[in-house]
């Protein structure tokens, strides 16, 4: 087995995390049209079950990497200028982990 | 028939136009009897031409906002005036010319050429029927430039990503049962530029004159490398 390197690596990373979400996407509806939760109580059991609050979580990571990897590309493609480059690269980077640290922060302290 | 072609005469003026031809048919099928009808009435009308068949892949040139063969074209299928315009994101040396020095540095950059390390037989080097089939839809790219010429990542990239038809021939070497370096060429192409800035676009599929899918060779290559990675 030999390590991953080269840009094989953030191909694959995005394949991968498109295909978590996607399945993550496909219970959350088919769950929400088959056995919709209709009272809070309901909708607390569900969404806030450990291994819910673990794949959700999972699930932002997956679209955060998703979507580094995707908008670092177009900034590469679009934005030429190094400082400029760095600069968008550095406030994607910055509203991803901000997302992702804010769902974190949500789904640890919801009670 | 009327025509809208592209004029750039450097020599005349810094910008190129747009130049409206009616021209009196004598039978022409194809596209490219028709640009030599024109440049026997005007032979200041600049494009390449060389076999008139589709087997040189010089008379690549924009038709219609669409890159293909002037001698495969044939021009019942064209919208009159037909427009027809340079290779798009490649320099223009004049009309229909464009300069294909980077394409070709490309080609060569894939070292385009089986590479074995054992030393030569004294006969040729055999393949069996199936390693032979392995090339089929590779081997046939006559390197017209239809296809990185209409692909939207090599406009925006043309130094750094090496362009459908550049990975084509690099498919076609990896794929040969007689080449020996496909892991350095691998190796070459696992690059942020070179090989993954192809986002499957498929413009260059869409418009190969000889009806191969460079986008499938990429998948091919993406697959190949992703297969030793892990």
């Amino acid at each position: 087995m030999k390590a991953v390197h080269g840009a094989v690596r953030s191909w694959a990373l995005q394949r991968a995390t498109a295909v978590f979400a996607l399945a993550f996407l496909l219970y959350f509806l088919l769950h929400l049209a088959l056995v919709p939760p209709v009272t809070p109580a309901e909708w607390r059991g569900w969404l806030l079950a450990p291994a819910m609050r673990l794949a959700m979580l999972l699930f932002f990571v997956a679209v955060a990497l998703h979507a580094w990897v995707g908008v670092r590309d177009v900034i590469l493609d679009y934005i030429k200028p190094l400082g400029l480059r760095l600069g968008a690269l550095l406030l994607l980077a910055l509203w991803l982990a901000g997302t992702v640290g804010w769902v974190a922060l949500t789904l640890s302290t919801a009670a | 028939m009327k025509l809208s072609i592209y004029r750039y005469e450097p020599e005349k003026s810094a910008k190129p136009r747009m130049v409206d031809y009616e021209i009196e048919l004598r039978g022409e099928r194809m596209l490219l009897d028709v640009l030599e009808r024109l440049k026997a009435e005007d032979p200041s009308v600049s494009y390449r031409r060389s076999c008139r068949e589709g087997v040189c892949g010089s008379d690549a040139m924009n038709i219609n906002g669409r890159n293909g063969l002037a001698c495969l074209t044939n021009i019942r299928t064209l919208k009159e005036p037909v427009v027809l315009r340079p290779l798009p994101g490649f320099p223009v040396i004049r009309d229909l010319v464009v300069d294909m020095t980077r394409f070709y540095r490309q080609y060569y950059a894939v070292r385009p050429r089986v590479i074995a390390n054992a030393p030569p037989p004294e006969r040729e080097r055999l393949q069996s029927p199936e390693q032979r089939e392995a090339i089929d839809g590779l081997y046939e790219c006559i390197l017209c430039a239809c296809c990185s010429s209409s692909c939207p990542s090599y406009w925006w990239n043309p130094e750094r990503f090496l362009g459908p038809a550049a990975l084509l021939q690099a498919a076609r070497f990896i794929a040969d049962s007689r080449d020996d370096d496909t892991d350095r060429r691998l190796e070459e192409l696992n690059d942020a530029y070179k090989l993954f800035r192809c986002r499957v676009i498929m413009n260059c599929a869409d418009v190969c004159p000889k009806g191969l899918n460079p986008a499938a060779a990429i998948e091919g290559l993406r697959t190949a490398i992703v297969q030793r990675s892990f």
